[in-house]
């Protein structure tokens, strides 16, 4: 058993550093953060406290909550060095200089503790050059991890270790790193670059510079180096755009000094007059003025422009026509369109796909290495590999060979075999030896990605399937678009029951699509809506209040898993099981009254009876009629698990996992915990403020309203509300019901679906994608 | 014989009592006109109509056009008909007042437009496709082609055309090929050949104004790259007196089926002049601006037949003798019983009267929508009032046309084998009626637009004030306690319901096969209709129950008769819902089950 890491202290308080402390705050575990002392002024810790403050301001926001934000002690590196002696882990993350790194760890080699972990977070320097002169224990201790930007948010974590690094030791940092930290750690090998920046440098330039040789329009080059590719649809220029249009000369620079003669990528250097005048002009992308897109606001209009790669000129954004029959869907369509479309994406999948190729054993051990660094590091939604098997296994290296480029000798011995393959149930991957091999997970991890491919669900409707995940635990699984809720999933939920009754210990709801649910499908309620099938939505509303009340009180605990959007009704889901696991960036909320709605599948009663047990509640109705009222009233949504454990989503005892890779394995044990001598929860009984309590929120409201801060509609969704968690006609000493609050709930839903106002507001969301203020 | 009396009470009917709550509200810009000068309007119309245009129908319809030597003549009359109808001010009823129109709602002129089709389809074309010409004009062309054009053709000197069909392409106008030059002067030179041009060219005005579809060089292909050009057959002067001919000239007429009196030409464009409307390669928005106006209008067509259609069977089966009725004799003092005593007759009779009603009152409700889409203040008012006339316009174009020739056919039943022959001129309804199924986009073509275009739109916001409407008429009278009221209302909801159901199920189907939509098309449009119907009919109902309750005086025959049509189609036509909705069920299987070798 290895000794947990407990303190970390993290040199450097940059956007790196800072953010990497904010993390290690984030999954509980105190941080020193540490910088030098400012030349100037007489708070010798103010450049790490600024960091501190400045992330307290940054959105998206580096701390998960505050109470994270109070686990960062700051301080300099002059008075505190010593400090270190009290971390289990040192993360040096200061300015790319090798003299500096190397007098930083001379300084540290002195202070700390023999087998304390030092890593740089460098992301060019070779590991070598780094321990240049340290003695022996330092180099054992030594090594290098690689975050990515931000870090909270970016799952990767590259880790390179040196030939005297001690293997215990990094795989104790691997270990934090991935359980505690929450990333899917890739190990590389000591390259300029490692994995995912070489990869993705040489791309970005490939693409760059071929659209400028083929006259591609920057919103071609978008159209077709995104989505077609499994890219975000930042696509390149895009992406060159969000990360700064100034980062490229430097990425060039650092790439071009230490990478070995002879490597491809010295091919895509070349002067880029176009960039360096951009970048003299304040056009550095996002941050700036605008970038390779900008926003044109001289008309008193804001037009979207883009730079033409010829001219070098501004000009109003040109939406390229759609690309050609299956082209955006199917890659090898896509290369094989005639003209420029055709050209552009083959000399981009043509270099990077083959030059991915030739890194396996340079740079990385394996293709899933790649694959994963570049889908967790670049959010691309296919690794190289997998497009090369999209693209048709020996198809790559045949019009390579054709072209008479050279051929990487992985795609030789590859031939037509695909570098994925699925054999009895496991996937393999391709080695550089030519055999296939299990994909393995790290230990304990579960996905049920892995299980479907070895199983088939136990039940199945048009928009979910349940499904056997091991341990006598049954698992539900949204499939729908966008995993919304709609009359299928109520069926699967009605079936899952029984089933699950007679055949497993306990349910868990969990999905792995990127968000658990945005709640009902709200396109299918607008189209009901359109065409006044009332009936229809008030079965909707009603079935899916008795299914969520029959998985309460279901004879077998139930637990619900989400991870990233879990709105509206993929919320009250979660409300109505025994407990939650959460995955830590859940975004959960009842955003209902943002489109006019109110919550209708439970989710009142269920925040009502939160708040009503919560320990800091002052006693009587009112207190936690009010706090209900303000977080659901508002559509408040959680930026974080531990953000919706403020809010009363999640209970006290309710889980929070940090990698979203071990969510699965911690639901179902969260879920196992509470089998043995199981009984369902008994139905809550509320004590309501009736009609005094309406009176002082409408009060409230109407304030709101005149202030400018509510519309009269919110006034009208806010009494609607209102009406529900007041219990209605109830008198304060009534208690009400469930079913009575439930059959409110449903009142003033359908009230509100009615409402032309309402209408006008789903729409827009739908359409819009934002929220419309009538 | 061809009988023809504007039907005024019913008209006034669907004008002023039927949608005083259209939701579209009322519109500031029409309360100058008095409900009392509306009606005046209608009056004038039909006399018109009566004494004008009928006297021309049947004989124009035997003479037909002429062409000779590259020279349109309209039948005998026309001219005439025509100096007198412009005279009157009915060239411009709706047109703009800016332009020298006299600015009346669409609500009104689509009656009297009714008024002008049934009595002489074919003289309505001129006037017709001239408003249509000039809505494309005023919304898409440059000032100066405004200012150069629409006086003239709004008083209805000159008239206009559209072009768009050439002999290739119909339907699939992205296979178009006439050619535009752009010149230094700013005009394009228009080379090609035009078929199937309505108004064409004719001995009726002094000049005719060609809004042509054609392609610029190097535009992109398809629909996308179709540019709308204004081409006269003269060049203006300056002081607007007509100049030099443009090369524009006509190759001959074609001899069809009815419709004999309207010039259908083919019109060569050699090195024409014209001017671009609106931008380039966007000819089909500015075409489908006229269109849009121009397919209610079509419909309207139907509807006119269906009127005079009716009316003429109702006069001819009140006096033919034949037979006794089947209770017993009903007029012992003649030789036998006049032919309306029959249960038969009295089907056919009552299902063109059913037809006409019904399409007369959806096609205001259509009217006013709008009226309030060009008009209102509220931009809310406007959106909904844009999205009824959308979903609108293909179930006016298609129901309205099917029922008129349906209604025609009746008619020619009715007549027997006197209906047949020429001397009555009813078979002419028939002839006449059946291209307005035809042109403007065939009834397919419009029921793909309701299912393919319409319906999907921004996730079936088009059908909102439409299902909204008939949901909460439902709503309102589902606790009424009268047998009558009742028994509509039920018929009502039962076909609604199957529309809603349909059209859960085409969107659902549709989205995953395209064809599945186009299988369900025709029927799932009709089936759209027969619920606007029965809307119209139910409300109307209602509004003749709460009349005749508190004394309808000299009504009273008028909103009896109401309720007991509204009766025949609740019983007789509404049911038809039913079998749409099962058809609609069965999807495209056994449409497309046989081999095409097997044809």
């Amino acid at each position: 058993m290895m000794e947990p890491i407990k303190k970390v202290c993290v040199i450097g308080s940059g956007t790196m550093g800072a953010g990497i402390a904010a993390q290690v705050a984030n999954a509980g575990i105190p941080v020193l953060l540490l910088d030098i002392v400012p030349k100037e002024g007489t708070d010798r810790d103010a450049i790490a406290k600024g960091a501190v403050a400045k992330m307290l301001k940054t959105d998206p926001a580096p701390f998960m909550s505050k109470r994270a934000a109070k686990l960062v002690e700051t301080g300099n590196i002059d008075d505190h060095l010593g400090r270190v002696a009290e971390c289990d882990w040192v993360v040096e993350a200061i300015v790319e200089r090798l003299d500096i790194k190397q007098s930083l760890y001379e300084k540290l080699e002195a202070v700390k503790k023999p087998g304390t972990a030092v890593s740089s977070n460098t992301s060019t320097i070779p590991l070598a050059n780094l321990v240049e002169g340290r003695s022996d224990q330092f180099k054992r201790d030594f090594l290098i991890t690689h975050f990515f930007n931000p870090p909270r948010y970016m799952r990767l974590l590259e880790i390179v270790t040196g030939p005297d690094t001690d293997a215990d030791l990094a795989r104790r940092v691997e270990d934090f790193a991935d359980r505690a930290l929450g990333k899917r750690v890739v190990r590389a090998k000591d390259t300029p670059g490692f994995i995912a920046n070489r990869i993705g440098t040489y791309w970005l330039a490939v693409a760059v510079n071929a659209a400028m040789d083929q006259g591609v329009t920057i919103e071609q080059a978008d159209q077709i180096g995104g989505s077609p590719m499994g890219v975000p649809k930042t696509g390149i220029f895009g992406l060159i755009d969000l990360v700064g249009v100034d980062l490229m000369p430097l990425l060039s620079a650092s790439l071009s000094s230490t990478l070995p003669k002879g490597d491809p990528y010295f091919e895509t250097v070349r002067e880029m007059p176009l960039v360096d005048k951009m970048i003299a002009e304040g056009y550095t992308g996002r941050k700036g003025k605008g970038g390779f897109y900008r926003l044109d606001k001289s008309g008193g209009k804001r037009v979207k422009q883009s730079l033409d790669l010829t001219t070098g000129e501004y000009r109003a954004e040109q939406k390229p026509d759609k690309l050609p029959g299956k082209a955006d869907k199917d890659l090898a369509a896509l290369v094989t369109v005639p003209g420029k479309v055709g050209d552009y994406a083959w000399t981009i999948l043509g270099h990077v796909l083959s030059y991915s190729a030739k890194l396996v054993g340079e740079a990385a051990d394996d293709v899933v290495a790649i694959d994963d660094a570049m889908k967790l590091g670049y959010n691309w939604k296919f690794g190289p590999f997998e497009l090369i098997d999209k693209l048709g296994p020996g198809k790559l290296a045949e019009r390579l060979a054709a072209e008479g480029r050279p051929v990487p000798a992985l795609l030789k011995s590859a031939g037509t075999n695909p570098f994925y393959r699925v054999e009895n149930g496991k996937r393999q991957y391709l080695t550089a030896e030519g055999v296939y091999r299990d994909v393995e997970r790290a230990e304990g991890v579960v996905l049920l990605e892995d299980i479907k491919r070895a199983s088939q669900p136990l039940l199945k409707t048009g928009s979910a399937a349940l499904w056997d995940v091991g341990d006598g635990v049954a698992a539900i699984e949204f499939t729908g678009k966008m995993n919304a809720l709609d009359e299928e999933v109520i069926k699967l939920i009605n079936q899952a029951i029984p089933l699950v009754k007679a055949n497993f210990k306990a349910l868990i709801v969990y999905n792995e699509g990127s968000n658990f649910s945005a709640g009902a499908n709200l396109g299918l309620a607008m189209f009901a809506v359109n065409i006044a099938a009332w009936s229809e939505i008030e079965k909707l509303i009603a079935g899916g209040q008795a299914a969520f009340k029959a998985l309460k009180y279901a004879p077998f605990p139930v637990v619900s898993a989400p991870a990233g959007l879990a709105l509206g009704g993929g919320c009250e889901i979660c409300l109505n099981s025994d407990a939650i696991q959460a995955h830590a960036e859940t975004y959960i909320g009842l955003v209902e009254c943002g489109v006019g709605l109110i919550p209708g599948w439970g989710g009142n009663g269920e925040m009502l009876d939160r708040a009503a047990k919560a320990k800091m509640m002052p006693n009587g109705p009112m207190p936690a009629l009010s706090k209900v009222f303000q977080t659901i009233s508002t559509a408040t949504v959680a930026k974080s698990a531990a953000e919706a454990q403020e809010l009363m989503f999640l209970r006290e005892t309710d889980g929070i996992t940090m990698n979203r890779d071990r969510l699965l394995a911690d639901a179902k044990a969260k879920a196992l915990s509470l089998v043995d001598g199981y009984t369902p929860p008994e139905p809550p009984t509320f004590r309501l403020a009736g009609e005094s309590g309406r009176v002082g929120i409408n009060g409230a409201v109407r304030d709101f309203q005149k202030k400018g801060m509510a519309t009269s509609y919110d006034a009208v969704v806010s009494d609607r509300l209102a009406e529900v968690l007041t219990g209605g006609e109830a008198d304060i000493i009534d208690t009400v019901t469930e079913d009575q609050l439930l059959r409110l709930e449903r009142k003033a839903f359908l009230a509100s679906v009615k409402d032309p106002r309402t209408q006008a507001r789903v729409e827009a969301m739908l359409t819009t994608g934002k929220p419309l203020r009538n | 014989m061809q009988v023809y009396d504007a039907p005024l009470r019913d008209m006034r009917f669907v004008l002023h009592e039927l949608f005083a709550d259209d939701g579209f509200g009322g519109l500031k810009k029409f309360e100058e006109f008095t409900p009392d000068l509306l009606d005046a309007v209608l009056e004038e119309a039909n006399k018109v109509a009566k004494d004008v245009l009928l006297p021309i129908n049947a004989p124009g319809d035997i003479e037909g056009c002429t062409y000779e030597n590259g020279v349109v003549r309209t039948p005998k009359g026309f001219k005439a008909a025509y100096d007198t109808f412009r005279e009157g001010g009915w060239a411009s009823l709706a047109s703009d007042p800016e332009w020298g129109g006299q600015g009346l709602p669409e609500s009104v002129n689509k009656l009297v437009e009714e008024m002008i089709c049934a009595t002489n389809v074919s003289f309505s074309l001129y006037p017709g496709l001239t408003h249509g010409a000039t809505t494309a004009i005023e919304g898409h062309a440059s000032d100066e082609l405004k200012h150069a054009y629409l006086p003239k053709m709004v008083s209805g000197e000159w008239s206009g055309t559209m072009c768009l069909t050439e002999s290739h392409c119909g339907t699939d106008l992205g296979l178009l090929r006439t050619k535009a030059d752009p010149q230094p002067d700013g005009s394009f030179k228009i080379t090609g050949s035009k078929i199937f041009i309505s108004a064409g060219d004719h001995d009726l005005t002094d000049n005719v104004i060609h809004l042509v579809l054609a392609r610029i060089a190097d535009a992109p292909a398809g629909v996308k790259g179709i540019s709308l050009f204004l081409v006269p057959k003269f060049m203006p002067n300056d002081d607007g007196s007509v100049g030099a001919r443009n090369g524009v000239s006509v190759a001959g007429i074609e001899h069809k089926m009815g419709l004999k009196a309207s010039a259908t030409c083919q019109i060569n464009f050699d090195d024409a002049t014209g001017w671009l409307v609106g931008q380039p390669h966007k000819g089909m928005a500015a075409m489908f601006t006229m269109m849009n106006t121009e397919r209610v209008s079509v419909g309207v067509q139907g509807l006119g037949i269906n009127e005079i259609a009716y009316q003429s069977a109702v006069a001819y089966a009140k006096e033919r003798l034949q037979g006794r009725s089947l209770s017993g004799a009903k007029r012992p003092d003649l030789a036998a019983d006049p032919i309306i005593v029959h249960p038969d007759v009295r089907r056919m009779l009552m299902t063109m009267r059913v037809y006409a009603e019904g399409c007369r009152a959806l096609g205001q409700w259509c009217a006013r929508a709008l009226d309030a889409e060009k008009h209102s203040d509220d931009p809310e008012v406007k959106q909904r009032a844009t999205d009824f006339v959308a979903l609108m316009t293909p179930v006016v174009k298609a129901l309205f046309t099917d029922l008129g020739f349906d209604a025609a056919n009746l008619a020619v039943q009715t007549y027997g084998g006197h209906g047949y022959i020429r001397e009555h001129g009813v078979e002419q309804f028939a002839r006449d009626a059946r291209i307005a199924m035809i042109y403007e986009g065939t009834n397919g073509v419009q029921a793909l637009d309701l299912v393919g275009r319409k319906l999907p739109a921004n996730m079936g916001r088009n059908l909102r004030p439409f299902f909204h409407a008939v949901s909460n008429l439902c709503e309102e009278m589902a606790p009424k306690q009268d047998k009558a009221l009742k028994a509509y209302t039920g018929g009502l909801q039962q076909a609604f319901g199957a529309l809603q159901l349909s059209t859960a199920t085409i969107a659902q189907k549709g989205m995953k096969d395209p064809e599945e939509a186009g299988a369900a098309a025709t029927d799932y449009l009709r089936l759209m209709g027969l619920v606007g119907m029965g809307y119209c009919f139910l409300k109307a109902s209602k509004i003749a129950y709460a009349k005749l309750a508190e004394g309808a005086g000299d009504d009273e025959g008028f909103y009896k008769a109401k309720i007991a049509t509204a009766g025949f189609f609740f019983d007789r036509i509404l049911p038809q819902a039913t079998a749409m909705f099962l058809a609609i069920k069965s999807g495209k299987r056994s449409l497309m089950a046989l081999d095409e070798a097997a044809f």
